[in-house]
């Protein structure tokens, strides 16, 4: 019943979502510097979570954590079905294939069963 | 409403500190991170000592495009009948679209095909919930073009066409009153005050000229204000102070809940 509405409904809010996340055109009609806030707000979010996740990656890159995060998120902007913590595990991943992070030392430990 | 009184959101970090804090009515559990089988011990404590604790979700993306995911809604019903709770929340707002997660409560347009798809997905949500459901108002720092009613009026039809209830956030009212202009009285005036289930207060900060609704900082005179406001108009059956991060001493959180009883009289 309500198919039209939720038809133009989810086109607009997927269009703000791609400029907010995923460095898509600003939508008509919004201001751009409220936008630019947003998105501002959402990184810093994100990275938050992430550095809260995973305070080893973030400690190892130290001062290179928050542009290099910023530009991860850029790239991979955080699809549905995505936990967190695996957000956090593809960053470090990330970081690692580029080159500026040393995988982490496999565990000498084993997990009680 | 049944009365709540004042209470604080129970998070897994400061679980001691709510149990032994001295006048917390009731508390508030973010939904997503519980287990129906495997309750904090934090929380079962609370609940032998009679305390009610709310379930509150943050993920049914309620105004959003798609219907409502009904495993989402299946774990909030079945996390409010394990707590026994008198009833479950979550916000107007909308998560994901096209795909992507936004990991944020985003803010509706205030169209009336918005209000359609959220009062659609509202009606299907509560059919699946075995108790009321109180939808709350988000901090936004951006705002929709084209609007076509007030945040208050959006609100105030949303209850009437779907019955629900409204879980006040005075801090995202003040967070949209001093980022988005909206009318802070004219808002208390035209939501339907009798639907209020209870009232949310929180900390936040201002940086570079914009409010941050942030949830790790002291709450700030102005948020009392608000709640000043809304108490001059209705005496809400429960307040409740959100704090997510940085938490600060036991002392200075039963501080903050003493402020909000100060503001209740």
């Amino acid at each position: 019943m309500t198919q039209p509405q939720r038809d133009r409904l989810g086109a607009a809010q997927a269009e703000l979502l791609r400029a907010l996340l995923a460095d898509g055109e600003v939508p008509a009609g919004f201001d751009e510097e409220r936008v630019r806030i947003e998105k501002r707000a959402l990184l810093n979010k994100r990275r938050g979570i992430v550095e809260m996740l995973r305070p080893d990656v973030a400690a190892e890159l130290g001062e290179r954590f928050r542009p290099l995060f910023d530009a991860y998120a850029r790239a991979h902007p955080k699809e549905v079905g995505t936990r967190f913590r695996e957000d956090a595990a593809r960053f470090a991943e990330w970081a690692v294939a580029r080159g500026e992070s040393t995988a982490p030392k496999k565990r000498w430990w084993r997990r009680a069963t | 409403m049944e009365k709540l009184g004042v209470g604080i959101g129970w998070r897994p970090e400061i679980d001691l500190t709510v149990e032994q804090l001295p006048g917390v009515d009731f508390v508030e559990v973010v939904a997503e991170n519980l287990h129906v089988s495997h309750l904090p011990e934090s929380v079962l404590l609370l609940r032998e000592r009679g305390v009610p604790v709310l379930p509150h979700a943050v993920s049914l993306s309620l105004g959003g495009a798609e219907p409502v995911d009904a495993q989402r809604v299946a774990h909030l019903a079945a996390l409010a009948e394990a707590l026994d709770a008198p009833l479950v929340s979550d916000h107007v707002c909308f998560v994901r679209a096209g795909g992507l997660d936004s990991g944020h409560l985003m803010p509706l347009p205030r169209t009336r095909d918005a209000l359609d798809v959220l009062v659609a997905n509202v009606k299907a949500a509560r059919q699946d919930l075995p108790v009321p459901l109180a939808l709350e108002n988000v901090a936004a720092l951006l705002e929709w073009p084209d609007g076509e009613l007030t945040e208050g009026q959006f609100l105030a039809e949303l209850v009437d066409r779907t019955d629900c209830h409204l879980l006040i956030d005075v801090a995202n009212l003040y967070a949209n009153a001093r980022n988005l202009g909206t009318d802070v009285s004219r808002f208390l005036d035209e939501i339907p005050l009798e639907r209020l289930a209870y009232v949310h207060v929180a900390g936040g900060e201002e940086h570079q000229g914009v409010y941050h609704d942030t949830h790790a900082h002291a709450v700030i005179p102005e948020v009392l204000d608000v709640l000043a406001q809304l108490r001059a108009r209705v005496d809400p059956p429960g307040v409740l102070l959100e704090r997510d991060d940085d938490y600060p001493a036991d002392a200075e959180l039963a501080g903050e809940l003493a402020a909000i009883r100060a503001v209740l009289g």
